[in-house]
């Protein structure tokens, strides 16, 4: 499987261009904007003017710099031990091939546990204390790592094994002369997707009860209805989740000799040959998930008030004698995160392909447009949400458009990179038939993005449900994301445990279904990612 | 050069046999042996698994059925013993080393001492001068292709396993080298085995010419080639070596009529 897509950022031009004072005189002009929109719209609440932001962040600089260290410290924890798992796990399924689809499936399952029900849960587990936002930054970052690092391992060529083996060594040579080495970039792309998600686990982390750090400053800003603080917080936060994106990309630079690698969206981590091993995969990964969590919860002697096992959900969810109000009462929030959920995930999706496909016929936008996209992706979305919400206010449109915008990003990178993959000589060979570039779109481009789209398509789906489970846990009220926050606040934990268990394999389910329309798609437009 | 050459082994294949995943006969149970010293090589259309049978040789692939003793031992002990070289038609350099990291390469994996000189040496013969801190991304098709058959002389081996190993290269290079690499391994009494499409490389560089039928693969013809060494330039040009290819083409045209699955099906 070398189905990982790459791309290369390109590297910043040394001198002073013309293009770069563009940029600068267009973030200049975007600035003056803002600034003459927030004074139009002053008594709506809505928007801070960029002075107004900047006298926040001076007059509250002591409270800003004391919440951003203690985010800082948690985020950089939870990176180090999530990042370390990733490599361990990696380890577990290179050196015992065999568990790899449990590994991968069992990861994935973990990630998909929605961080707004697990921060609650973690902070009864924990108590209180940094425990759960170093849990949820690790948690936020494993899974993008383990990922690209799986594939990097596996990601030379046949050849360079075949040496190594004819010289009559085995898989330690492998290797260290290959494997270690081929990986590195794909293990540096997952590091630096891990810096901004990091500092994203450990804000949903400090929502959950925490007494300091920019998380904290955020739910306070929101509860106040303080544009000013909002504006600014989420300020900070964004330009402390691009700068980590950056730097970690410059450290890589600097290892690679190269561009830092810039990860797509990983492979489908289950390429079934035949579809019957795929729900043997998914059968083995259900039982020993849940007999993990039985017996985590037996060898810890956890207080069976606020931790609940298997059995205690589904006797909830099946056999108590209030199970059918406690479905009734999922569903009702379930169908109403759909509404949300479904036109913003599919909206993300058609704006980043659209956007994309537009950008491929005037490509001289692309080449600026596409670095900007990369950076806006890593963007956590508990940076903006607050705004949005502001913005869109607390209803439907708000909580759709930041669903899409969250989905947006990665759609429209990925796609944009996968119309350019098109093989020239085939673009040659239409331009020798005098297409044009609408012929050129349609035959050839679109169809080399493909399998870039669907592989953004599936890694969006645990996204977009953070995404949406967030913004009603912050904002509507309504949905299975406010039904959890408010389980948890009413310590309703049957109710809460059931909501994790249904979002995780709902949240699973969507991958693997988008996955396995992408394994159709791919049989037929890239068949080397499969194999 | 040092006097550390492995010597050269014989290699005996008795009902050698190839079938993937049970249902794709790559190779026919062949008997061949292949003498110790000598160049043989392989010829055959495309996709008919001479590849196989030379992957066979460097213990790469199991074969289904027969039995491949290399030197009397098992191709896996010729492995432990880093007694062989293989050179494929993608030249494999490992793109993080230079040409001077991927030739050192083959002989700590090899488990042998480092040789500056003789690395040296084998760069300048492969024409790959004031090139040795070069990274792969910074050579030609053709240059990398000579690192890597460098890359495979470097260890002295007994056997030498070449898979359409000029696949990629110019026809100048190509030239160029069919004249230099031979006058190292015929130096040294190398065993070697050439996989090759072309039949002029094949009757320039062997001493024998094993024609095989298309997929599944079997002899359909063992051509000795009793050229003088070392072959000088110019002897495509002779009489007897427009003989040899002729009867080498022959054999090939015999092959494609037998009853076999047409190539699309492959």
């Amino acid at each position: 499987m070398t189905g990982l897509s790459l791309v290369h950022a390109g590297r910043p031009a040394r001198g002073m261009t013309a293009r770069g004072y563009g940029a600068w005189l267009g973030v200049l002009g975007l600035l003056l904007v803002w600034e003459a929109l927030a004074h139009v719209v002053s008594g709506a609440f809505v928007l801070a003017a960029p002075t107004e932001i900047l006298a926040y962040l001076v007059e509250d600089r002591g409270l800003v710099t004391r919440a951003l260290g203690v985010t800082l410290g948690n985020a950089a924890l939870g990176y180090v031990f999530g990042n370390l798992a990733a490599i361990a796990l990696a380890a577990l399924a290179l050196l015992w091939p065999r568990s790899e689809r449990i590994v991968t499936g069992l990861a994935l399952l973990v990630y998909c546990l929605p961080l707004v029900a697990t921060g609650p849960i973690l902070r009864v587990l924990f108590g209180p204390g940094a425990g759960p936002q170093i849990t949820l930054a690790a948690l936020a970052v494993y899974y993008t790592t383990l990922i690209p690092l799986l594939v990097g391992l596996r990601a030379a060529p046949a050849g360079w094994f075949d040496l190594v083996r004819s010289y009559g060594r085995g898989r330690w040579s492998e290797l260290v002369h290959v494997r270690l080495m081929a990986s590195l970039p794909y293990l540096f792309a997952g590091l630096q997707i891990a810096a901004p998600a990091a500092f994203l686990g450990a804000m949903v982390g400090e929502f959950t009860g925490a007494e300091r750090g920019l998380g904290v400053l955020t739910v306070r800003a929101i509860r106040a209805l303080d544009v000013d603080m909002t504006w600014g917080v989420a300020t900070v936060a964004t330009a402390v989740a691009i700068l980590a994106y950056v730097g970690l990309g410059m450290i890589a630079r600097r290892f690679l000799r190269d561009a830092p690698p810039v990860i797509l969206a990983a492979p489908a981590s289950d390429t079934v040959r035949d579809s019957g091993s795929g729900w043997k995969a998914a059968i083995g990964v259900t039982v020993i998930a849940l007999a993990g969590w039985a017996l985590a919860f037996w060898v810890f002697d956890l207080n069976p008030f606020f931790a609940k096992g298997p059995m205690d959900v589904l006797d909830a969810l099946l056999l108590a004698e209030d199970a059918g109000a406690t479905r009734g009462t999922l569903a009702v929030a379930l169908s109403e995160t759909a509404v949300y959920l479904l036109p913003g995930y599919f909206a993300g999706l058609a704006a980043g392909a659209g956007l994309a496909m537009l950008l491929v016929l005037v490509p001289v936008i692309a080449g600026t447009a596409m670095p900007l996209a990369i950076a806006l992706r890593s963007v956590p979305i508990v940076t903006t949400a607050p705004l949005v919400v502001l913005l869109l206010g607390r209803g439907a449109t708000g909580t759709i458009v930041l669903v899409a915008v969250m989905v947006f990003f990665p759609t429209f990178v990925a796609c944009l990179h996968g119309a350019r993959q098109a093989p020239g000589q085939v673009l040659d060979v239409f331009d020798s038939f005098a297409a044009g570039p609408v012929s050129r779109l349609v035959r050839v481009r679109i169809p080399a993005m493909l399998p870039a789209f669907f592989a953004a398509a599936r890694m969006a789906v645990p996204a977009s449900v953070l995404a949406v489970t967030v913004v009603e846990w912050l904002a509507t009220g309504a949905g299975i994301g406010s039904l959890m926050a408010m389980s948890a606040s009413l310590s309703d934990f049957d109710m809460l445990w059931s909501s994790v268990v249904l979002v995780a394999a709902i949240s699973a389910l969507g991958y693997a279904l988008v996955g396995s329309v992408e394994r159709r798609i791919l049989r037929v437009y890239a068949p080397e990612q499969l194999t | 050069m040092a006097p550390d050459v492995t010597p050269p082994p014989e290699i005996i294949c008795s009902g050698l046999a190839k079938t993937f995943d049970g249902r794709t006969e790559a190779v026919r149970p062949t008997d061949v042996t292949f003498h110790a010293g000598q160049t043989t090589a392989l010829v055959g259309p495309s996709g008919c698994g001479k590849s196989t049978l030379l992957r066979m040789v460097a213990g790469l692939e199991a074969p289904t059925a027969g039995q491949l003793l290399i030197g009397g031992m098992p191709p896996a002990e010729t492995l432990q013993n880093a007694a062989l070289s293989i050179a494929f038609q993608d030249p494999s350099l490992l793109p993080w080393r230079t040409v001077r990291g991927n030739i050192a390469l083959a002989l700590s994996l090899a488990r042998r001492p480092v040789d500056d000189a003789e690395i040296d040496q084998l760069i300048s013969l492969v024409g790959l001068d004031g090139f040795a801190e070069a990274r792969p991304a910074e050579l030609s098709g053709g240059m990398r292709q000579r690192a890597a058959m460098a890359r495979a002389l470097v260890t002295r081996p007994g056997l030498l396993l070449l898979d359409e190993p000029f696949g990629a290269v110019d026809e100048l290079t190509r030239h160029q080298l069919a004249q230099d690499l031979p006058r190292i391994w015929e130096a040294r009494g190398t065993t070697t085995l050439l996989v090759t499409h072309s039949v002029t490389e094949a009757v320039l560089l062997s001493d024998r010419v094993i024609v095989l039928s298309p997929r599944p693969a079997e002899i359909i013809a063992d051509i000795a080639i009793p050229l003088d060494r070392p072959r000088e330039s110019g002897i495509e040009r002779s009489p007897d070596f427009g003989d040899l290819t002729d009867s080498v083409y022959a054999a090939l045209s015999r092959g494609m009529t037998l009853d076999r699955p047409p190539l699309a099906a492959q």
